[in-house]
């Protein structure tokens, strides 16, 4: 048989670069070398000298000014105030929209007291008269409010010393964030619990290398930033924090999802190289963009993007995407403050997209609320995952779906537009829908739009009822689109983001494979396509697979297109579907991934170490 | 300048939100404005200073208000005071 590496350039790695990685990136302690585990959100490989960004307890040191350093920190003052004051405001637009308008009010009163004449003039008059640093300032005027307020009477007064707290902190952090920023150095690997999508922007600006974060997951705001700034970065390492000082070695894998601390001369130099590979493999595969997605016997896949932020527009080219498999419309409007949005702003975003990705397809999700993103903490359900979310919260909230059903059929006139339905678990569900399509239809020509039409509405299939059903389904939606990251957890009742279990979270588990091959063959008799868009189509590893099962487009986020081309490319559909087989023949999800591994190693596709996604043992 | 009696009518009294509304009706105008209770006199302009009257239901505050648009201002505050800021009264 031919080797098709020529086709994917040179082959990039050799078998015993490989084990020299392996061999000293077991996880757990080996001659002071740490590794830690968490979840890959933005590829790449940095080497550098680590940076503790931590929330640091307000202590406030007093600085005494020469009379030329007054103006300037007055202005310093003045600057921090104005970011509190876009903080407030982004904060007051989304708790109004989670909690309702009277919980709003209490940061509007906060928004109040940063511009009160009894603390703003206070201030500045401190810092004019006694030439004290802006910091120390506000500390000692807003104290003495304070202090007034909690020694009162009044049980409510020294409830809203708290607020008062808050208004100050909020201060003193935003004077502080210059200093911060600038005593980072550029060349380090930002370490913290965690991070707003803000600060990415800050450090990415600054040129850090990369984030490690204690929390976070895949569709966290602050992973699509990095992602979508290209900063290398590792969430949900629960305890990089308590691991790392300012100033130790690491090695952040963003392809893998670790960190190893202090690594040996052996890691350090082995990651070297990989470093190097990651750069001309990018190099290489910008050489792929503008080819097709097609396999050696001629099998054309699409490729799509999942798309997040409008930041991402303009990668969708440069990354080569065909077409946009998942609008997460949801996250546009988070990042606004509130999905409570007219029906015309939001016609004004979808268009913007539509007109971007033609004549490629754009597929939006509507609103995919509750589980993790949205339920306000007073009403946090016990069991969210298995809650209210999804479709289910859009048929409870009509003055929801309504609008946005009406917003993309109007983009829908500007190129082709497909509608896909999150977290549907039986046909009623569909076909409340797809009522609610044909009357918005009805409505939008009667009211005078132009070339409306009906377009296509399909279905999430993340439920397992979905595809276990999916011969009924596929008779009623005009396309599937698998979601894999909550298909896997509830198919194998998994939590992957519990520690205790996250090893049992197998996407490429052999239930899952029988799931998805069922659902393709559905949709394949009854002539409708299907497409997967979880983290499982943006693992070049497993497109073998995927392919073999009839998948017929793939959809990630766009930096990760080329490296799932560079393998389509490589690869026979013949050789796919005999994967598929054995893997359907296989009794566990280790098997499977061996299996894989082998092959990939015969065929040399260059992917071999850099999408390992497990660590071997 | 202008002097008027208002009573604090909805039932929570000058929490956050009426606090709030009062800093804001206030600002629109040029008037300076300070409101009595009890012999103390507070910025009427001020949130904090609003907030630590502490006014429950039933309290009877003075409102001073002067400048150039002294009348509007009273009038507008004194239907924020009538209608209970839109709360239960």
């Amino acid at each position: 048989m031919e080797r098709p590496e020529d086709a994917a350039g040179p082959r990039l790695l050799l078998a015993g670069d490989e084990d020299a990685v392996m061999a000293s990136s077991q996880p757990g302690e080996d001659a002071g070398e740490i590794v830690l585990e968490g979840i890959a959100v933005s590829p790449g490989i940095a080497i550098g000298p680590a940076y503790l960004y931590t929330r640091i307890t307000f202590e406030v040191e007093e600085r005494r000014l020469s009379d030329e350093e007054v103006a300037e920190e007055i202005e310093r003052f003045e600057r921090a105030v104005a970011r509190s004051e876009r903080d407030l405001n982004k904060i007051i637009l989304i708790t109004r929209e989670k909690l309702g308008e009277d919980s709003a009010d209490i940061f509007e009163a906060q928004l109040l007291m940063l511009r009160d004449e009894a603390l703003y003039e206070a201030v500045v008059d401190y810092i004019r008269r006694e030439k004290r640093n802006a910091e120390y300032a506000v500390r000692h005027v807003m104290e003495k409010h304070r202090r007034l307020m909690e020694t009162s009477g009044s049980e409510y007064l020294r409830e809203r010393a708290h607020d008062l707290l808050d208004v100050e902190e909020r201060i003193i952090r935003h004077l502080r964030r210059g200093k911060l920023l600038s005593s980072i150095d550029p060349h380090s690997i930002v370490v913290a619990e965690n991070l707003t999508a803000a600060d990415v922007v800050l450090f990415s600006r600054r040129g850090v290398l990369g984030c490690a974060l204690d929390y976070g997951g895949p569709t966290s705001h602050v992973s699509i930033m990095a992602r979508a700034l290209g900063v290398p970065a590792v969430v949900s390492l629960h305890s990089v924090t308590e691991h790392v000082s300012t100033g130790d070695r690491l090695i952040l894998d963003g392809i893998r999802g670790r960190v190893i601390i202090n690594p040996t001369e052996e890691t350090l130099a082995a990651y070297e190289v990989s470093r190097e590979r990651y750069r001309r493999l990018l190099q290489e595969e910008k050489q792929l963009v503008p080819l097709p997605a097609e396999t050696l016997d001629g099998h054309r896949v699409r490729l799509l993007a999942n798309l997040e932020l409008n930041e991402e527009l303009g990668q969708l080219s440069e990354y080569g995407a065909e077409g946009v498999g998942l609008v997460r419309t949801e996250m546009l409007f988070l990042i606004r403050g509130s999905i409570e949005i007219s029906e015309d702003t939001q016609y004004e975003v979808y268009r913007k997209i539509v007109q971007a990705m033609r004549p490629g397809v754009t597929t939006f999700r509507v609103f995919d609320l509750g589980g993790d993103k949205l339920l306000p903490m007073a009403h946090r359900e016990h069991n969210p995952f298995l809650g209210w979310r999804g479709i289910r919260v859009l048929l409870d909230r009509p003055e929801l779906l309504i609008p946005q059903l009406r917003a993309i059929l109007r983009a829908g006139t500007h190129g082709p537009v497909r509608i896909l339905l999150p977290m549907v678990t039986n046909l009623d569900e569909l076909r409340a829908v797809r009522a609610q399509l044909k009357e918005s239809v009805r409505d939008l020509i009667e009211e005078g739009y132009e070339n409306i039409s009906e377009l296509p509405l399909g279905v999430m299939v993340e439920v397992p009822s979905v595809a276990l059903q999916a011969e009924h389904f596929a008779r009623e939606a005009d396309f599937f689109s698998i979601g894999t990251n909550d298909l896997t957890q509830y198919v194998l009742a998994v939590d992957r983001g519990n520690d205790l279990v996250a090893d049992l979270y197998q996407e490429l588990h052999p239930a899952m494979l029988m799931l998805i091959r069922q659902t393709v063959t559905a949709a394949h008799n009854h002539g409708i396509s299907v497409s997967l868009c979880g983290e499982l189509a943006a693992n070049p590893h497993a497109v073998p697979i995927l392919l073999g099962l009839g998948i017929d487009e793939l959809s990630a986020s766009p930096v990760y297109l080329p490296g799932i081309k560079r393998v389509i490319r490589v690869m026979k559909k013949s050789e796919g579907e005999m994967l598929a087989r054995q893997a359907l023949e296989a009794e566990t999800a280790r098997e499977i991934r061996e299996n894989l591994e082998r092959w990939l190693e015969e065929h040399s596709c260059g992917v071999t170490y850099l999408v390992e996604g497990t660590p071997r043992r | 300048m202008i002097v008027c009696e208002v009573t604090v009518t909805n039932r929570a009294g000058l929490h956050t939100r009426p606090a709030s509304m009062i800093v804001r009706t206030a600002s629109k105008f040029k008037s300076d404005f300070w409101i009595q209770k009890d012999g103390y006199e507070i910025n009427g302009k001020s949130i904090i200073g609003v907030m630590t009257l502490a006014a429950e239901q039933g309290a009877k505050l003075t409102l001073v208000f002067e400048g150039e648009d002294e009348k509007e201002a009273c009038e507008a505050m004194k239907e924020l005071f009538e209608k209970g800021f839109g709360e239960v009264t």
